[in-house]
């Protein structure tokens, strides 16, 4: 690896800690910082009219982000 | 003296981890046999994913209870939110493999069967958790 994958490895690292971080620190007794399921649960409750707008995005997204991981 | 009467939503049997769990793990052993670019792995993908979005807009599964809104404190998720959309971003305008974006980082991690099984677990598992919501 050159010096430049180690260093964008690293950032994507400390990216995916501190999603853990904020999660740890939200699942704490009394916390008033919300886990990434309640962040998820608001964002997909979020309509247009009758259309589960959030819902459709973030079902679209991650069946998206498979496809590109796992069958490309 | 009455009592207000409590309801709890029950999971279907097919609903619950001990049954999931081992349907995941058949689908993630398969798919992480099946090669890149193959019409076996699109069409896993697509019907995996495919059932999953369906359940999710459907009435089929008990949704578990968001809050009303959130607090002040969500800012937090931008944090991490920020950093990795700077990274990808960055590295994706580049376009260099010197500077490689984060499907490029994990595309040889990816070529190995254990990693992709189990990649392939936690997406489908991931998926399971947004649908209950």
């Amino acid at each position: 690896m050159s010096a430049g994958q180690v260093f964008i490895a690293a950032a994507f690292t400390v990216a995916l800690g501190l999603f853990a971080a904020v999660e740890i620190i939200g699942r704490r007794e009394g916390s008033r910082v919300p886990t990434l399921g309640d962040v998820c649960g608001v964002v997909m409750r979020y309509r247009v009219g009758p259309l589960p707008v959030g819902r459709i995005a973030m079902f679209g997204f991650w069946w998206w982000l498979g496809w590109h991981f796992l069958a490309r | 003296m009455d009592r207000p009467e409590l309801v709890a939503e029950v999971d279907r049997a097919w609903a619950r981890p001990v049954v999931l769990a081992p349907v995941f793990a058949l689908i993630s052993l398969v798919g992480g046999a099946l090669p890149s670019f193959s019409l076996s792995a699109n069409l896993l993908v697509l019907g995996a994913g495919g059932a999953l979005f369906w359940l999710g807009m459907s009435a089929a599964v008990p949704k578990r209870p968001a809050p009303a809104k959130l607090t002040r404190e969500a800012a937090w998720w931008l944090l991490p939110l920020l950093l990795f959309a700077v990274v990808e971003g960055v590295t994706f305008l580049i376009g260099s493999q010197a500077y490689p974006t984060l499907s490029r980082l994990a595309d040889p991690v990816l070529e190995h069967y254990p990693a992709r099984a189990a990649a392939y677990y936690g997406w489908l598992w991931a998926f399971w958790a947004m649908v209950r919501r």
